[in-house]
């Protein structure tokens, strides 16, 4: 049987091209100036993702070694970073499978909106207005991050991967094998169950 | 969400799209409709910019140092790999 010739995709060349080139013709001993460029972006990404900073840093370890070993099949059709982190999220999804946790919850849109109606907000509140330097403080921080950790998984992720990575839509997409309205519906849920923990929090102070 | 001198469904139907109305993903149609009713729905406003704020909060996480420790043994663990990757 013959095998249908590859299509002849644009390569894209963008800042890590060239390294990544040289540790794919040979250059192995280079491969640990890649991890230097994203342990930290990795670190933090894992911190994220998962329960402590010991279980991030078997992730991160985890995600380099698959790097490693899967490295060659990268065919330049997509930025690096975007296929580094394809492979991250696979690396977490994964570890979290083998794990035993409890199933994912689901996020309803009706459990956000029957909150609003039953308190009928009918001012913008003090935090939403504040300007934002005069707002943030570490106790803040930590309770958006504690907030963002609460996050079922499936949900993290977009979250973690669009508004704190800054990957467009597309391509969280990509990243996560999803389409762009199942990003565009988990990124909505999940910001709405953030806004309600700060709300909360807000509320309470 | 809604109040009583607005159509109900149609604040639903908004709510559903703010955060792509935020991130600049819906056509100029849907943006003005989003537009022309957050200006007379005040509970459509206030969830629009406790949304936004939200948002703006999140994007200011900070990111954490990698323990040095945990840098070396990395480090450590790429060094002592097998100088090819496996098949």
């Amino acid at each position: 049987m013959t095998v249908p010739k590859r299509a002849n995709r644009k390569k894209i060349k963008d800042k890590d091209f060239e390294l990544i080139r040289a540790i794919n013709s040979g250059q192995f001993d280079r491969f640990p100036e890649l991890v230097k460029r994203y342990e930290q972006k990795l670190y933090n990404f894992s911190l994220r993702m998962c329960r402590d900073a010991t279980d991030a840093e078997d992730t991160v370890q985890e995600i380099f070694l698959n790097v490693f070993r899967y490295l060659k099949d990268f065919r330049y059709e997509a930025k690096f970073k975007n296929w580094l982190y394809r492979v991250a999220a696979s690396t977490c999804i994964k570890k979290r499978r083998k794990s035993k946790f409890a199933p994912e919850r689901e996020l309803s849109l009706d459990e956000f909106i029957s909150q609003d109606e039953a308190e009928g907000p009918n001012q913008v509140p003090n935090w939403a207005l504040m300007p934002l330097d005069k707002l943030l403080n570490d106790e803040l921080l930590d309770k958006i991050n504690q907030a963002i950790f609460s996050l079922p998984e499936k949900y993290r992720l977009v979250i973690v991967l669009r508004d704190i990575e800054g990957f467009s839509t597309a391509e969280t997409g990509q990243i996560l094998n999803l389409s762009a309205a199942n990003v565009k519906v988990r990124l909505h849920r999940a910001r709405l169950f953030l806004r309600d923990k700060l709300k909360g929090y807000f509320e309470d102070a | 969400m809604h109040n009583d001198e607005h159509d109900h469904k149609h604040c639903l139907k908004l709510f559903d799209r703010l955060s792509e109305y935020l991130d600049n993903e819906l056509d100029d149609v849907t943006c003005t409709d989003i537009e022309k009713h957050v200006k007379e729905c005040v509970p459509c406003f206030v969830c629009l910019q406790t949304l936004k704020r939200t948002i703006d909060l999140c994007k200011q996480t900070e990111n954490r140092p990698v323990p040095k420790a945990f840098s070396k043994k990395l480090k450590e663990v790429i060094q002592n790999m097998p100088k090819t990757p496996s098949p």
